[in-house]
């Protein structure tokens, strides 16, 4: 049989991939501070000793979207949205720094600071503990001033700044955990032009009606190359009946 | 089979737990001290297909590689411990709390519960007690011949008895603060029970160390709001119906590979 067989199926196989980058997309289409991930597809050619005619298409995700989601009030003095670039820095669960837009904050057991996911924020000076407070205030630059628990209310302390960093994109890359982590392991330095809008949190920047098109375009394609695998067995078919002995 | 399939099927399910805390939070806009919910979403971990930087030739590396995320879940349910309106009602065993504290009650298994909930009663034995029928802590008697019951903002409680014209102490009120309330496990009934989460109570008199103070006559609503829970609850429909629509692309693609092949 003809290799074109093996052809149209990694087709439909790839597009099967790139299927679920969009549905992945599109579940998370309310997580907060979610940064839609591109999808493409390379012709990746086999060489050998003939005529190279194979080229086999292969999905892949070059990279994330990074433009702003939507900002969402909550009035929460503890919800905190970067707007416009940046990224606040957590650290993952191996201790290593990386950063999300996700600034659902809150305080832990401990006293820590920790995101929604109860990821710990890093401040500039390391990791942030915080007091028996009355009230917590998030400043534009990150900085956290609080009143201590029966304090009156103008002892202010000013305690650690959250690590704000706006590092070029092209440095950036999503790993397993979903996590935006440097590509070459080294930390970001502190950028003090980066802003925090507290009261607000970031939604997804999942745009569904694109994502909706995307999916219903790679159906279409799916169905293109089961197609071919059809016509490809039709002729595979017909050349079998040629070659038959009439008897 | 599809993994868009079960990718989708993630998020049709956290879409329906968010409905569910939505649903919630509607059906408890009139509950006293009731305080909302929001659903934390979070990612699923991403399978690497094919890392970056992989050879595709003897001397030729892949720019970029293939995870595929997984889906979507709801990580926690945060309680938001704001403070709700504060409604006059005028009734001598209503009061709220001005501030971020807890009404101390006694549970049935012994240990000790947290509310926010002041519309308090008497019991049978003339004893503070919830709505709910917990005894408020510390027990604090009240004599059947008391004809006015005071409740200071410091949490003092002072009864006027029939034919008398000074009224006299009977106990007082202490409020428990906690680090991380939002780290509390509700338990029902407006109460909450301290976890390891939450960090140990902070007990007190009302008004000091910010616990809050006292409103006697006072009860607080729900810190629901409603406008805000509709709009959640239109986008969580969408968004649901979006991703039934994604399972319905994927069964198409392999219901059209099944009869074509």
């Amino acid at each position: 049989m003809d290799k074109a067989l093996y052809l149209a199926m990694s087709g439909g196989v790839q597009t099967m991939n790139a299927q679920t980058i969009h549905a992945n997309n599109l579940a998370n289409v309310s997580t907060t501070g979610f940064r839609s991930d591109f999808e493409q597809a390379r012709s990746m050619q086999v060489y050998g000793d003939y005529h190279p005619s194979r080229v086999y298409a292969m999905t892949e995700n070059p990279a994330t979207r990074y433009t702003q989601g939507d900002m969402i009030q909550t009035g929460r003095d503890m919800d905190v949205a970067v707007a416009g670039e940046g990224f606040i820095t957590v650290y993952d669960e191996r201790g290593q720094e990386a950063y999300t837009r996700a600034g659902d904050l809150q305080i832990n057991a401990a006293g820590q600071l920790v995101t929604g996911r109860g990821l710990p924020v890093a401040g500039v000076d390391g990791p942030i503990f915080l007091p028996p407070l009355d009230s917590i205030n998030i400043t534009s630059d990150g900085s956290i001033s609080i009143v201590p628990q029966g304090g009156a209310g103008n002892e202010v302390a000013v305690l650690n700044q959250i690590k704000l960093v706006n590092p070029d994109t092209e440095n950036l890359r999503k790993e397993e955990d979903g996590l935006i982590h440097s590509r070459d392991g080294q930390a970001f330095e502190l950028d003090p032009n980066v802003k925090l809008v507290s009261g607000f949190v970031e939604g997804s920047n999942v745009n569904a009606v694109e994502e909706m098109t995307h999916i219903m375009n790679l159906s279409r394609r799916f169905e293109m190359n089961v197609k071919m695998m059809d016509t490809i067995r039709e002729n595979a078919n017909s050349s079998a009946r040629i070659l038959q002995r009439t008897s | 089979m599809n993994s868009a399939l079960w990718v989708s099927k993630t998020g049709l399910s956290g879409m329906d737990k968010q409905l569910n805390v939505v649903a919630n939070n509607l059906a408890n806009v009139s509950t006293t001290a009731f305080k909302k919910d929001r659903a934390v979403f979070e990612d699923l971990m991403y399978k690497t297909v094919r890392a970056p930087g992989g050879l595709s030739a003897q001397n030729a590396e892949l720019p970029s590689g293939l995870q595929l995320g997984t889906g979507v879940k709801v990580g926690a349910t945060q309680k938001d411990f704001s403070n709700g309106d504060y409604n006059m009602t005028d009734r001598q065993l209503d009061v709220a709390i001005q501030g971020k504290g807890f009404l101390q009650v006694l549970m049935p298994d012994g240990t000790i519960g947290y509310t926010r909930d002041g519309s308090l009663q008497l019991n049978s034995e003339g004893q503070i007690a919830t709505s709910g029928g917990l005894v408020v802590e510390p027990g604090i008697q009240i004599d059947p011949n008391a004809i006015e019951i005071m409740i200071a903002e410091d949490g003092i409680v002072s009864v006027r008895m029939s034919g008398e014209a000074d009224a006299q102490e009977v106990g007082a009120i202490n409020i428990a603060g906690f680090i991380n309330p939002t780290g509390l496990s509700a338990s029902g009934q407006n109460i909450f029970t301290e976890t390891n989460a939450s960090g140990p109570p902070l007990v007190g008199v009302p008004g000091t160390d910010s616990l809050g103070t006292l409103a006697q006559g006072m009860l607080e609503a729900s810190n629901v709001n409603s406008i805000e829970e509709l709009v959640n609850m239109i986008t969580t429909q969408r968004a649901y119906e979006m991703n039934s629509k994604v399972i319905s692309a994927a069964d198409g693609m392999m219901s059209f590979a099944i009869q074509q092949l």
